[in-house]
């Protein structure tokens, strides 16, 4: 599995992580996947309801040492 | 297996049903306009941006300054001491959910949360209330003015919005650099947040336990501010995200959860006030207008766009301030700062300025049943809930007023 690009967003609260996540994934193309980093619990939430709306597939998110999440999102 | 082992299992279940993921919205909503109802029922509704002035008041008055001397302790003002468990309350729900952690986002995102701040405190203090006294709890009470502060809200939302968005084009820096993430729990580590929680709630209780014996309101006000903190920060209850969504993401589930609240809120308060239930000496028309402030209409839509403006830049209105301070996120500290800082400031510089500009006719309280009846007024707020559902579903299907 090879991930195109990797979304820093340590440290930010909403609704920031979900601006540059709609943004970086205009920027890829259909099957192509992101990797996002963030602190934010609220991104939990959102990124599958987000992902739901838009037809992208979150292929995982887990919880890593140090309150990181990581998802890997999949651009339809 | 014994029946202790079984016990055990059930309530670990029962801890992870709250803790182990988060709420829907609606269910947050439902439960927070439960609880404003009986704040209602036990002295006035829910409110925050008093509160939070009266933490800037405490502040200025213990550095003796602005003349503010005859200020009301922290510990004895209940909408304060509300404010102040709704911080603790969430703190506990982090704790529980090991998602507490001080996360230091980049230098430019400071700056937005103070300036949000800033703009909140000039809001609330000028359109008298903020998303919860002048929207929450504004619109269940049946004022019109709440209904005029919350359009000014739509318009300074989307206005920053569209700053937001320019902003991320144009200087994504701002909101890029290094940042800092302390005291985070992961998978295998830190239960230690799990104990501090208990203790956080054992706390909680002694507080409440101390103040039944002098002010048995205050014992509620404090039971209820800890729910409410740990409530909003599990169901991710936050105004500004039911405002600015549909126009950003084009997702529902903040709004929907929003109105579920109102909803609630709407036919508990319509009640209390027909009724006039706990009117006692002061009568029922001091129950009819609890919540219905002298700002309809200038002062309703200059406050609400002001504090529009500020709760989205913030990252959180009054209420998602507050909670989020509970969890760790270091921009709402500055943003919570900024409000307690500059709303005593507002209100004694700006707002008495911006009031001598205006007639009394263009700021008086306007009690929706005096013009439609309580029937009128009540179907008058269900249609205008009925029409903002429809709308975020349909923008949520078609995407047409959403930016991405």
């Amino acid at each position: 599995m090879e991930i195109k690009e990797t979304l820093d967003c340590k440290g930010l609260s909403c609704p920031m992580p979900m601006m540059k996540l709609a943004k970086a994934m205009k920027a890829l193309s259909s099957g192509e996947i992101l990797e996002m980093l963030g602190t934010d619990p609220g991104t939990k939430s959102d990124i599958p309801n987000w992902c739901t709306k838009t037809g992208n597939e979150l292929l995982e998110s887990t919880n890593l040492e140090g309150g990181v999440t990581r998802m890997l999102i999949k651009k339809a | 297996m014994s029946e202790s082992s079984k016990d055990n299992n059930v309530l670990v279940q029962l801890f992870r049903t709250f803790f182990g993921k988060h709420w829907p919205v609606w269910v947050g909503g439902i439960v927070l306009g439960t609880l404003n109802i009986l704040l209602f029922a036990i002295k006035s509704p829910w409110g925050a941006s008093g509160g939070i002035n009266n933490w800037g008041e405490n502040l200025y008055s213990g550095f003796g300054l602005f003349d503010l001397a005859e200020v009301v302790p922290v510990n004895m003002n209940l909408y304060g001491m509300l404010c102040l468990l709704i911080v603790i309350g969430s703190f506990a729900g982090a704790l529980f959910s090991k998602e507490f952690a001080i996360r230091i986002p980049p230098k430019g995102e400071l700056v937005k949360g103070f300036l949000g701040g800033g703009l909140m405190a000039i809001g609330a203090t000028v359109g008298i209330g903020c998303t919860i006294g002048s929207f929450f709890s504004g619109v269940a009470a049946l004022s019109g003015g709440a209904i005029i502060f919350t359009i000014g809200l739509f318009i300074g939302v989307i206005v920053a919005l569209k700053y937001l968005l320019w902003e991320m084009e144009k200087f994504p820096k701002w909101s890029s650099g290094k940042s800092y993430t302390f005291l985070a729990a992961g998978p295998k580590k830190g239960n230690w947040q799990i104990i501090v929680g208990v203790i956080v709630v054992i706390a909680v209780g002694v507080m409440a336990y101390i103040y039944s014996g002098s002010n048995i309101t205050m014992t509620w006000f404090v039971i209820i501010g800890g729910l409410m903190g740990l409530i909003s920060q599990r169901s991710r209850f936050c105004i500004v995200k039911a405002f600015r969504d549909p126009f950003m993401s084009g997702e529902s589930h903040g709004a929907v959860g929003v109105m579920a609240g109102l909803l609630v809120g709407l036919v508990g308060f319509t009640a209390i006030k027909m009724f006039g239930i706990g009117a006692g000496e002061s009568g029922i028309r001091a129950i009819e207008m609890t919540w219905v402030f002298p700002h309809f209409w200038v002062k309703a839509i200059v406050g609400g766009v002001i504090f529009g403006l500020g709760m989205t830049i913030a990252g959180g209105c009054a209420v998602g301030t507050l909670w989020r301070v509970g969890e760790g996120q270091v921009k709402l500290w500055v943003a919570a700062l900024a409000f307690l800082l500059i709303s005593p400031l507002s209100k004694l510089f700006i707002v008495p300025s911006f009031e001598k500009l205006l007639p009394h006719t263009l700021n008086y309280k306007n009690y929706l049943p005096d013009y439609l009846g309580y029937g009128g007024a009540f179907l008058l707020v269900v249609l205008i809930i009925l029409v903002w559902y429809v709308f975020v579903k349909w923008n949520e299907r078609t995407g047409k007023f959403s930016a991405f």
